[in-house]
């Protein structure tokens, strides 16, 4: 019996020994590539259109209020002082009255939808030109500002930040011969803003512009 | 995450040619997308719910009696007391129930200025509530359903019609249905037939007016500009099924009411900066209605009154801003403990109003041709009447047959369905098909009206469970 323990205590001991000892790394290098699963069911594809009539993939929505509300802080980072108020005109139910949530995009949303984003992208437009921490602004955080001018602003310039406002607001960025109308666009309303002395209204109407934009109303 | 645009140039080739096939050949894939927005302009058919808060005394109103024959010695064998000398305070209401000269209806001595049109409306006299508790009865008129306890079962009345008509309309109305102080439900109805709910005048002019943080007019332009350009074939791909461009036609619909400047007309109390045609508009408004603005003497509140609110449902319809508009005209009918004057008084601001708003579509030109109100229904309602006897406190308690006032369109004109009993003004029992009083007959509910205003409009009524009441459908 105690020849018995004495060997269980020496077997204990070379076992501690053993996993002291480091662990060494696999030789292979991690891979991204997919394995195959074998009996997994096979992803679904997006419907051709022939066999779909016309349409990819599904229907497009609206997004309810309250992923608006989310949608607009997240972006912003301030929220539309309205939007509770104007709640059940944009189409939120309040399950008393109104039972289904109303995801239509009809003139109420369309309107109100403009309140809001001038209402909420003017003030932060303001806040980001008083912004001294250029990392810090919200719509234009990799421009440096002269005197409140974004006319001095090379074209480049304009589109690497359109760009980066796109897929903050929408989640993807231009195509290139979008970008083009829209630094178009953003040209004349900065040397328009810089003539009236309003430099908030130059990203600040960009900003309306891309908060009204089809592409962050729907997914 | 966003809906990935990108996909194979094979998928999008074919995404394409399905496109330009459709839109040459009248499919329906992007027929919203090639949408326009439409010119505003008054619906064909329109219909007002005007709702009388609180329970109305319908011997004061639509179902009166004659105080020489339903005298205080009679009580105990008619169990009803018209009441009407109890008024003789205010010399302006009459003793007796009113008759305009080739009337068939008689009217209570509250109905001011509304008995002016009987020779455009059906009173339907004897509708049996099924129920004497404030909610119930208001939602059960609400939508012609009866409620599940007090909760409502359907939808409103107004939500079904403009969820059975808005789809097929062309020129579509910005806010087709627009709910003034008072409730709506939708169960059924994609969101355009939702009501556009508001509590003030404020609310409205809020959807119609400018924004109220303004863009330099140049930026604006702009902007409205780059909204105008042509889209790109990726974003004709994914509104394929015409959200986008719903979404596109809305805001210029809002361009459109905007630059209407719509929300001029509903200031009533106000003129300044209107161009001259817009500022002699509201004037014969404010005349009509008897707006008080300045120092015109008038007793009517421009924003919030029964005349306002019958001003306002006049230029909703008018200047083709919705197609129904349910409003609550007049409150304040729940009187167990107040005076018959208080009740009459309270009664009367809304039919005066509703008489002035009647007066107004009848001298106004649709441009489908007639008046305004040939293309009209205004159902007048309350949840339930009052008792006939006048209780211990000098006020009267709820009762449970009512009666209802339907005006214009697709009824019978001067003409009077069915009849509350001459002892107690129990629910009436008639035939359907004449609306005269049989012992064979059947009752008839919130259901049968509605069903009957539904039928009348050509809309499917089949919701309601019943038939409509045949005998007050126009052309029957």
């Amino acid at each position: 019996m105690k020849t018995l323990k004495t060997s269980l205590v020496a077997v204990a001991l070379v076992l501690a020994a053993c996993s002291s000892k480091p662990v060494e790394k696999p030789e292979m290098a991690g891979s991204l590539e997919t394995i195959d699963m074998g009996n997994h069911p096979p992803m679904v594809k997006l419907a051709d259109p022939e066999t779909n009539q016309g349409h990819v993939g599904r229907k497009p929505r609206r997004i309810t209020v309250a992923q608006l509300r989310e949608s607009i802080l997240t972006t912003t980072g301030r929220q539309w002082s309205q939007i509770n108020n104007l709640a059940a005109s944009l189409g939120q139910a309040d399950y008393a009255l109104t039972v289904s949530e109303s995801t239509e995009a009809n003139l109420v949303f369309a309107k109100f939808l403009e309140d809001g984003a001038r209402e909420v992208c003017l003030a932060t437009a303001n806040a980001d030109l008083n912004n001294a921490t250029a990392a810090n602004r919200v719509l234009f955080p990799n421009v440096t500002v002269m005197n409140r001018d974004f006319t001095t602003m090379t074209d480049a310039q304009v589109q690497d930040n359109l760009q980066y406002l796109a897929v903050r607001f929408w989640g993807q960025r231009f195509g290139d011969d979008e970008v083009g109308a829209w630094t178009q666009t953003f040209r004349a309303i900065a040397t328009r803003a810089k003539a009236v002395n309003q430099p908030a209204q130059a990203w600040g109407a960009m900003c309306v512009a891309f908060m009204t934009d089809p592409r962050f109303i729907t997914y | 995450m966003k809906k990935d645009l990108s996909h194979s140039r094979r998928t999008f080739m074919k995404a394409a040619s399905g496109f330009a096939g459709t839109a040459m050949f009248g499919g329906i894939s992007f027929k919203a997308f090639a949408q326009q927005a439409q010119a505003l302009a008054p619906a064909d058919h329109c219909f007002v719910f005007a709702y009388f808060g609180g329970g109305w005394d319908v011997l004061l109103n639509l179902d009166p009696r004659d105080p020489n024959e339903f005298t205080a010695e009679r009580i105990s064998e008619t169990r009803i007391l018209p009441g009407y000398s109890l008024l003789s305070q205010d010399p302006t209401y009459p003793t007796m129930p009113i008759r305009p000269e080739g009337s068939n209806i008689a009217f209570g001595p509250a109905v001011g200025r509304f008995a002016n049109h009987f020779d455009k409306m059906a009173i339907v006299r004897g509708i049996n509530m099924n129920t004497v508790a404030h909610e119930v009865g208001f939602r059960y008129f609400l939508t012609g359903k009866e409620p599940n306890g007090s909760a409502a079962r359907g939808s409103t009345t107004a939500t079904e019609i403009v969820g059975q008509l808005y789809p097929k309309m062309t020129a579509k109305p910005p806010v087709p249905n627009l709910a003034f102080g008072i409730e709506t439900y939708n169960d059924r109805y994609d969101g355009y037939a939702n009501a556009l709910r508001v509590s003030s005048s404020n609310d409205l002019l809020l959807t119609l007016a400018p924004s109220p943080t303004a863009l330099d007019s140049e930026i604006e332009k702009q902007l409205i500009d780059m909204r105008g350009k042509p889209v790109t074939c990726e974003a004709q791909l994914y509104d394929s099924r015409g959200l986008v461009g719903q979404y596109q036609d809305a805001r210029k619909q809002v361009r459109t009411v905007l630059d209407a400047s719509l929300d001029r007309y509903f200031r009533f109390d106000s003129t300044m900066g209107d161009p001259p045609a817009v500022a002699m508009e509201k004037s014969a408004t404010v005349e009509r209605y008897r707006l008080r603005v300045g120092s015109n003497g008038y007793p009517n509140d421009p924003r919030n009154s029964s005349a306002a609110r019958a001003a306002l449902v006049a230029t909703a319809l008018k200047k083709g801003v919705s197609q129904c508009v349910s409003i609550n005209i007049a409150g304040g009918l729940d009187t167990h403990f107040g005076t018959q004057l208080t009740q009459a008084n309270n009664q009367r601001a809304g039919w005066n109003a509703l008489g002035d708003l009647i007066s107004d579509l009848r001298e106004s030109t649709h441009p489908g041709g007639g008046t305004f109100l040939d293309h009209t229904t205004i159902v007048v309602f309350s949840e339930f009447s009052r008792t006939p006897l006048i209780n211990a406190s000098g006020g009267r308690d709820h009762h449970i047959t009512n009666s209802c006032a339907i005006v214009g369109r697709g009824v019978k004109h001067n003409f009077v369905f069915g009849m509350s009993g001459n002892v107690g003004m129990s629910a009436g029992v008639v035939d359907h098909a004449t609306g005269l009083a049989n012992p064979r007959g059947f009752q008839y509910l919130p259901d049968h009206v509605i069903a009957t205003v539904m039928a009348s409009a050509g809309l499917d009524y089949s919701i309601m469970r019943v038939d409509p009441l045949k005998g007050l459908m126009a052309g029957t």
